[in-house]
């Protein structure tokens, strides 16, 4: 994109990059480190940025920043407070008890995602948080589209196994 | 399979194909309402934007700066040309870049190499090959730079640009190690060699050294082991 300055490009993904690291580190601190870390290497690279698909490419240079700095170094994270479910999305006209328990509901789905191996986590975050298509998913994260359908299908079934069919039923009420 | 019509993933046919088995199996109906209502569960979980701190700072880094090594060659170019006009400021601008020993034109090709990657113009010339980068500089500069491909010791060749440096076109290769690009400046010396000079400026690591009567410049943010590995390859 010789026309279009970085400004214009990649900042404007800024949050992407940011909800993408904290799922991914699960902390505020590191997912700050991680995407100014990003955003620095992607403006050294921004010249081999060659598609109009700026969102991905950002994303895996987030993802690769992740896998460099802390994935190593971290091993397995220690789970933290679940406290920070901050739904502020339209209730979809449900009644105040109705609404209490999808909201423990969604608490629950969240520790459960929390705890899921990094390579479910992300997919389930790229494709539910981002929105991202199959083959955006195999570009960020470097697996073929035939990996991201497997992987999403047993991400999906595991959240399925730890929450039991109660919580799936909160979902249906929605 | 049930992911993949979920996330509308699936080819036409397919998906029809399922919807006539979902029409018969309740089975399958009953999976797929499951994942749906864990679709509608996960789609609530917190989004993180960015902090209004986190993004001032990424954009106060990323923002193009005011360049003070520019600055201070235009006051001294201003200062020559009052003494002793232009052709004196062309001759003191040679000799500068001639004698190329000075702290202040390892400055200005860091100054450069920061300019080239901020406006994400670090190639005229993309190729891997040699034998296209090394013709691609014929007619545009009055010399010919030396051009070889690394990629055997680790340093793939990565292309090059025509560029200047305090006013004068210089040629530019571009060398990479994993994410790490290098930039190597190089103008015809004064001199026919020079032994290997080591710099960091603003976190930038230089090697100058003179050879064949070329001046060689080599500016990357790899680090200083691997920059002295890739001048001594280039030298060999």
């Amino acid at each position: 994109m010789p026309h279009q300055t970085f400004e214009e490009v990649v900042l404007p993904h800024l949050d992407a990059a940011f909800n993408y690291a904290r799922w991914l580190t699960k902390s505020d601190a590191d997912a700050e480190d991680v995407v100014q870390d990003a955003y620095v290497r992607a403006l050294r690279f921004f010249s081999s940025l060659r598609n109009d698909d700026a969102r991905s490419w950002l994303l895996t240079i987030v993802r690769n920043t992740w896998y460099g700095r802390f994935a190593k170094a971290r091993g397995v994270h220690q789970p933290t407070g679940y406290d920070d479910v901050t739904d502020d999305r339209p209730d979809d006209g449900l009644d105040p008890e109705a609404l209490l328990i999808q909201q423990q509901a969604v608490a629950k789905v969240q520790r459960a995602v929390r705890e899921l191996p990094a390579d479910f986590r992300e997919v389930i975050v790229l494709r539910e948080l981002e929105g991202l298509s199959y083959k955006e998913i195999a570009a960020v994260a470097r697996i073929p589209i035939g990996t991201v359908m497997s992987r999403l299908a047993r991400a999906r079934e595991r959240l399925l196994t730890i929450l039991g069919p109660s919580v799936a039923r909160t979902g249906e009420q929605s | 399979m049930l992911d993949a019509y979920i996330d509308n993933e699936l080819e036409p046919a397919d998906a029809a194909d399922l919807q006539a088995h979902l029409a018969l199996c309740t089975g399958c109906r009953g999976l797929l309402a499951e994942r749906e209502a864990l679709g509608r569960l996960v789609r609530r979980l917190p989004y993180y934007p960015a902090s209004d701190q986190l993004r001032a700072k990424i954009a106060r880094s990323t923002r193009p700066r005011f360049n003070t090594t520019l600055l201070t060659w235009a006051a001294v170019l201003a200062l020559a040309a009052s003494l002793g006009g232009s052709v004196g400021v062309v001759r003191f601008a040679r000799a500068r870049l001639a004698g190329d020993t000075t702290a202040a034109v390892a400055d200005e090709v860091v100054g450069d190499h920061v300019r080239a990657l901020r406006d994400a113009h670090l190639f005229d010339v993309r190729s891997s090959d040699q034998h296209t980068v090394k013709p691609w500089f014929l007619g545009k500069l009055d010399f010919s730079p030396p051009v070889e491909d690394l990629a055997a010791v680790g340093f793939p060749l990565m292309g090059g640009r025509l560029d200047r440096v305090a006013g004068q076109p210089v040629a530019a290769l571009v060398y990479q190690r994993r994410l790490h690009p290098i930039d190597v400046y190089i103008w015809p010396a004064a001199e026919r060699t020079a032994a290997t000079e080591t710099r960091s400026i603003r976190g930038f690591h230089v090697r100058h050294w003179i050879r064949n009567g070329m001046s060689l410049w080599a500016v990357s943010d790899l680090n200083d082991g691997e920059l002295d590995e890739f001048v001594r390859a280039l030298q060999r």
